[in-house]
């Protein structure tokens, strides 16, 4: 698959797991920084299997603030330190599965644990990218894959 | 009719989640059992019964392949329908989750419609 149908899968799982899990909406496409925000928080997952890489997602603090909002239903109360983790590592498993399922549906790939790891070391110059604006801050996600020998 | 329900997820947020879709749905719960592996599940499932299982697959100490095995290998527990759900949504995870004993699998991400009408397939609920 070429980068631009990698790309297209990307924005596409971004757009139905984030509207679908955690009730946010894609307002539009933003420009993908190499340097993240100030305040940027980032998750990362190595998976193997048919192909192997890793994917990663990196929220400036106020998406990270409301994703998380919305994922644990929490309307008043601001959403602790681990907790806001806690949802952004769920959302990047689930962005990665749904990006990998999108790539080749009837292949097999096992997903690492998602962690957190510093803003400044997602944006790989190797990484396929896409950035979202979802209204209260921006997403961006990065995916690469190792080459197939 | 009301269904005892069990959700097995090492994420506490995720469970609250796939609780607050249940009830979204509109599936009815009695009660509600949260395990954070498989081991803490059959702990569980030697307290209480339920009606239905979801399970994650990827959690520390008893993933949800093991714990669908041992679910498998017993006699009592076997006759509960248990439901994966995962993020990932390959053809070939799905199929191997079937053949250790899954009778449903969804991933996510998914809609309470999604879930519901899996939750009511396994459990052979008519909408008549």
């Amino acid at each position: 698959m070429t980068d631009t149908g990698v790309a297209e899968s990307l924005a596409a799982a971004a757009a139905d797991v984030l509207e679908t899990m955690f009730f946010s909406s894609v307002i539009g496409e933003a420009p993908v920084s190499a340097t993240p925000p100030a305040g940027a928080v980032a998750a990362r997952l190595e998976f193997s299997g048919a192909r192997s890489g890793a994917f990663a997602v990196r929220l400036t603090a106020g998406a990270a603030q409301v994703v998380a909002a919305s994922f644990l239903a929490e309307e008043t109360a601001e959403p602790t330190k681990p907790q806001v983790q806690e949802v952004i590592c769920e959302l990047t498993n689930m962005m990665c599965g749904s990006v990998l399922s999108r790539l080749d549906r009837g292949a097999h790939f096992d997903l690492g644990q998602p962690a957190m790891v510093d803003a400044a070391e997602v944006a790989q110059p190797e990484a396929v990218s896409r950035a979202f604006d979802i209204g209260d801050g921006e997403i961006a996600i990065f995916l690469s894959m190792d080459v197939q020998s | 009719m009301a269904y005892r329900v069990m959700i097995v997820d090492d994420s506490p947020s995720m469970r609250a989640f796939v609780r607050r879709v249940i009830d979204l749905s509109g599936f009815e719960v009695d009660t509600c059992l949260n395990a954070g592996n498989g081991a803490q599940g059959l702990a569980l499932l030697e307290q209480q019964a339920v009606d239905i299982i979801l399970t994650d697959i990827n959690m520390p100490e008893m993933n949800g392949e093991e714990f669908l095995r041992r679910i498998e290998e017993h006699d009592k527990y076997r006759v509960i329908p248990v439901v994966v759900i995962s993020t990932d949504a390959t053809e070939n995870r799905m199929q191997r989750m079937i053949q250790l004993g899954a009778k449903g699998y969804i991933s996510k991400p998914f809609s309470p419609e999604a879930l519901r009408g899996e939750l009511e397939r396994v459990l052979g609920v008519s909408h008549d």
